[in-house]
């Protein structure tokens, strides 16, 4: 039993380290952060007319009907190569461990337009997270759209062939083009969670934006065999299993006022998923809240705050004993929820400061969360950026970009616990690990041209 | 007498409808603030136009709008809508223009944009406009 609890153990460090832990200010920020130059040159718009702070994440109202227009609007100035290229350097300073400095991400960009009606995004990512070096291609958005005329609206209507749910959201408030809670037992649409969906999937969506201000997207996933996930350059360990009967949803209210913007949305994903590709069936429904208000201002100062809440209901298609209580059973139904609170300031497009609450919470359960039946993990970062280019007028645009940032991420809570988080100290003598052990502090400078 | 009459009568008109001419064929700033219109502009505008010569984004550059013929900064694909008009933008064209959305003062335009209904606004940014030059 105590071979089983040890093996547990050390995979959810493992998965843990690998995939949020060390990397997870990288996780958080870098994994959405598209600032892209070949985006600039196609349009002749500069990164700040997208971006709230010129560079990622955060998108203005202009730059989610970009997106929502599938990437396509241009200068009308001839062709533009769709390639861009990003470099990220950084020096990791964790709680506990060595100081790392390197150049942990190098990302070659496929983004920008293919015709009037075809554009998309996608990048092939070679991450060094100081353990191993691996190549992957993710966030992957190919669109075809089109603008209609509906009564005396417009309105947008397209398709999105994509390999991460929610990664397609023309608001980034939503995990796949937001912030991500770092969680042991998040929800499927939790990039940060162990099994999660994004690039293990591969899905196709239909959506409409009417009138600039009603937003509705209807469609369904698949995930990819483990073998082809293997050959993108995913661990097979984070397969998030064998889905079928999937659908994806999502209704969203935007309001831009030009000088402020706000949004209310609605998204849901369902699927019965064999974690295991084979045997029991688990029966899983996610549903989300999300707001989102920016201040925006003459762009001299700029604020967002928004909030994501999704709450995954399961229905566990096995009960597994527990190896350590007699006649305890798991539960047969489980509930997870990711909460995402975020607040953005921005000065002159240029000095951005943000501060993210991440909380993952669950449903109890003394048998499938170790050690503690609980997998709660809260956590907080403070980030501060510096991003001189990416004006009209900035050295080098529309080619180049840069951005350096300072970050702190502490831990409050993890897996359930704030101190000795692993429980590793059952009479072993092994040290401690708490939470705030996986706090660190990083200094980033990424490079886009 | 009456052909100074006449002299002087034809020299008034002259310079009445040279004024006119003047006015209408000259870029007259507005009544507005143009330093407020600045941010009018990068308010409203400045994510699809530019005022730096030359420069085009989604939308063709500002520069030198005042005065200028509709749909003829160069290097920018204009509709065929906002060709045919034979505007020329001068203070009140845009006035009209821009307080209405576009799909009513041009249908059929490419530009899309809901109108500035503040006058005050309006004012400031056609008087900035009128400095991009």
């Amino acid at each position: 039993m105590l071979i089983f609890l040890r093996r547990h153990l050390k995979r959810l460090f493992m998965t843990f380290t690998i995939s949020s832990g060390v990397g997870v200010v990288l996780l958080l920020v870098s994994n959405t952060a598209h600032a892209l130059p070949s985006f600039s040159q196609q349009t002749g718009s500069e990164c700040a007319a997208c971006h709230m702070g010129s560079y990622g994440l955060n998108l203005t109202p202009f730059g989610a009907r970009f997106k929502a227009g599938g990437f396509v609007d241009s200068d009308g100035n001839g062709t533009k190569v769709p390639l861009s290229v990003q470099l990220l350097a950084e020096q990791v300073n964790p709680a506990r461990g060595p100081t790392q400095t390197r150049l942990s991400e190098a990302d070659l960009y496929f983004a920008g337009r293919l015709s009037d009606h075809v554009g998309g995004i996608a990048r092939l990512s070679r991450r060094d997270d100081g353990t191993t070096v691996k190549t992957t291609l993710e966030n992957v958005d190919l669109r075809y759209s089109h603008d209609v005329k509906w009564g005396e609206k417009e309105a947008v209507v397209g398709l999105s062939l994509n390999n991460s749910p929610t990664v397609q959201d023309p608001v980034s408030v939503l995990p796949g083009r937001g912030f991500s809670a770092p969680s042991t037992d998040g929800t499927l649409l939790n990039p940060a969670s162990t099994h999660h969906l994004a690039n293990r999937v591969l899905g196709l969506t239909a959506y409409g934006l009417y009138d600039q201000t009603w937003y509705g997207e209807l469609g369904s996933y698949r995930s990819m065999s483990v073998s082809t996930q293997d050959r993108l350059g995913f661990d097979p360990a984070g397969d998030p299993g064998k889905l079928s009967g999937t659908s994806y949803w999502r209704l969203a209210y935007m309001k831009d006022l030009k000088t402020q913007f706000f949004s209310m949305g609605l998204v849901g994903f369902n699927a019965t998923r064999q974690l295991d590709r084979s045997g029991p069936s688990d029966g899983i429904k996610d549903i989300g809240v999300d707001l989102n208000y920016q201040y925006l201002g003459t762009r001299d100062h700029m604020v967002q705050v928004r909030y994501a809440n999704i709450l995954e209901k399961r229905n566990y298609g096995s009960t597994p004993a527990s190896p350590f209580i007699p006649g305890l059973l798991a539960s047969s139904t489980g509930r997870s929820r990711d909460q995402t609170l975020v607040l953005t300031y921005v000065y002159k497009q240029t000095y951005g400061l943000t501060v993210a609450r991440l909380m993952g919470t669950a449903q109890e359960d003394a048998v499938r969360f170790l050690p503690y039946g609980k997998p709660d993990t809260h956590s907080t970062l403070v980030e501060a950026s510096w991003i001189p280019f990416g004006k009209e007028d900035s050295w080098g645009a529309p080619w180049a970009n840069l951005r350096l940032s300072a970050g702190w991420f502490r831990f409050s809570k993890f897996n359930g616990s704030s101190t000795d988080i692993f429980g590793t100290n059952f009479g072993s003598g092994a040290p401690l690990t708490n939470a705030k052990d996986l706090n660190q502090f990083s200094l980033t400078a990424r490079v886009a041209f | 007498m009456n052909y100074a009459l006449t002299v002087l009568a034809l020299g008034v008109r002259g310079i009445v409808f040279g004024s006119v001419l003047v006015a209408s064929t000259q870029p007259v700033l507005a009544a507005g603030d143009a330093v407020l219109g600045a941010k009018v502009f990068s308010a409203e505008c400045a994510e699809c136009h530019s005022v730096k010569e030359g420069k085009n984004k989604k939308g063709p550059t500002l520069f030198a709008t005042l005065g200028r013929k509709a749909a003829t900064q160069p290097g920018f694909e204009y509709s065929d809508e906002l060709r045919r008009t034979g505007w020329t933008w001068s203070q009140e064209a845009l006035r009209s223009y821009l307080s209405q959305p576009t799909k009513k003062a041009n249908p059929g335009s490419k530009m899309k944009y809901e109108g500035l209904s503040d006058s005050k606004e309006l004012e400031d940014l056609i008087s900035y406009l009128g400095t991009c030059k």
